[in-house]
């Protein structure tokens, strides 16, 4: 459980912090909904890359 | 009457004050907070200081040198400047988390506001503290090496959002942990009291959640104190990231 818990609060961090970025973007300059769907997107792969960081399938940032 | 959800609530104790219309409570929540730090003090503080240490002062040793070992270990000895921060966010969480395992009590880290602050402080703390040593160079934290420079701008994007969701995925992990572990416990334990209030049958079915509640019990003992080290463990490699940016 812990486990679960952990990769998929990974998925849902990047992906929020996209959508959230994207909204903040549009609402600012007025580029809806370009931003949303690019900056979702964007999240996506930060997501799956913090999963996978989180996972140890792919290396750490730091190298270590 | 079974209400798996009723052990998160709120209760205001006394009123401090008024910030604007906003009234500020203590609840018992803060109560809480202030039984673990009274709890930690007494531990640390009067755990005494004999050559030989007694059972008190074991542990307050063996949780100095644990926390140290987990800084050493993921930040080098030079995230042993930051043991203050670290040493007192893993007694807290511990702490708070091994209370909230003793039925009737509440607990703290099962209220996302708690954990997404202290998320927020390590952030923060990585932040200033990355800007302050490194300067400007603390952006390569966001420009991994080897990348072709057609595709850097994506990776950078990529990398600054990966690092936006960090305090995220370190407060909601902790919470939901200990809020979908304590709701378990919750609605095991009250399969009992249903079954048995169904006559004979029925406590002879009830003792299978009961066991499952004793086991969960243990469980969330454990649980209670890997989040706590997670969360521990996770400062210090953010810690890391700020003392060292790329590499």
């Amino acid at each position: 459980m812990a486990r679960g818990f952990r990769l998929s609060s990974e998925l849902i961090a990047g992906v929020v912090v996209g959508a959230v970025i994207g909204w903040g973007i549009d609402r600012l300059l007025s580029t809806s909904p370009w931003g949303l769907i690019v900056f979702f997107l964007l999240g996506f792969v930060a997501g799956v890359i913090n999963v996978m960081r989180s996972a140890g399938v792919a290396p750490d940032r730091t190298g270590r | 009457m079974i209400d798996p959800i009723h052990q998160f609530n709120i209760d205001k104790i006394f009123t401090i004050g008024h910030i604007g219309n906003q009234e500020i409570a203590f609840t018992n929540s803060s109560a809480y907070m202030f039984i673990s730090v009274a709890l930690i003090s007494l531990l640390m503080i009067g755990a005494g200081r004999q050559l030989v240490p007694g059972r008190f002062q074991s542990m307050a040793e063996i949780s100095y040198e644990f926390v140290a070992n987990t800084i050493r270990s993921s930040a080098g000895s030079e995230g042993m400047k930051f043991f203050p921060l670290v040493f007192s966010l893993f007694m807290f969480i511990m702490v708070s988390n091994m209370i909230g395992i003793i039925p009737y009590t509440f607990t703290v880290s099962s209220h996302i506001i708690v954990t997404a602050s202290l998320a927020l402080l390590v952030f923060f703390t990585v932040l200033v503290y990355g800007f302050y040593k490194n300067g400007l160079k603390f952006f390569k934290l966001f420009v991994p090496s080897g990348i072709p420079i057609a595709i850097l701008p994506l990776v950078v994007l990529i990398e600054i959002i990966s690092f936006l969701s960090r305090p995220i995925s370190h407060s909601v992990r902790l919470f939901a942990n200990m809020l979908a572990g304590h709701i378990t416990l919750k609605v095991f334990a009250s399969f009992v009291t249903m079954l048995g209030a169904m006559g004979v049958v029925g406590w002879a079915g009830a003792i299978l959640p009961l066991g499952l509640t004793v086991a969960l019990t243990a469980l969330e003992l454990l649980v209670a104190f890997l989040q706590a080290y997670v969360f521990t463990i996770l400062t210090c490699i953010y810690i890391n990231d700020a003392i060292h940016p790329g590499h």
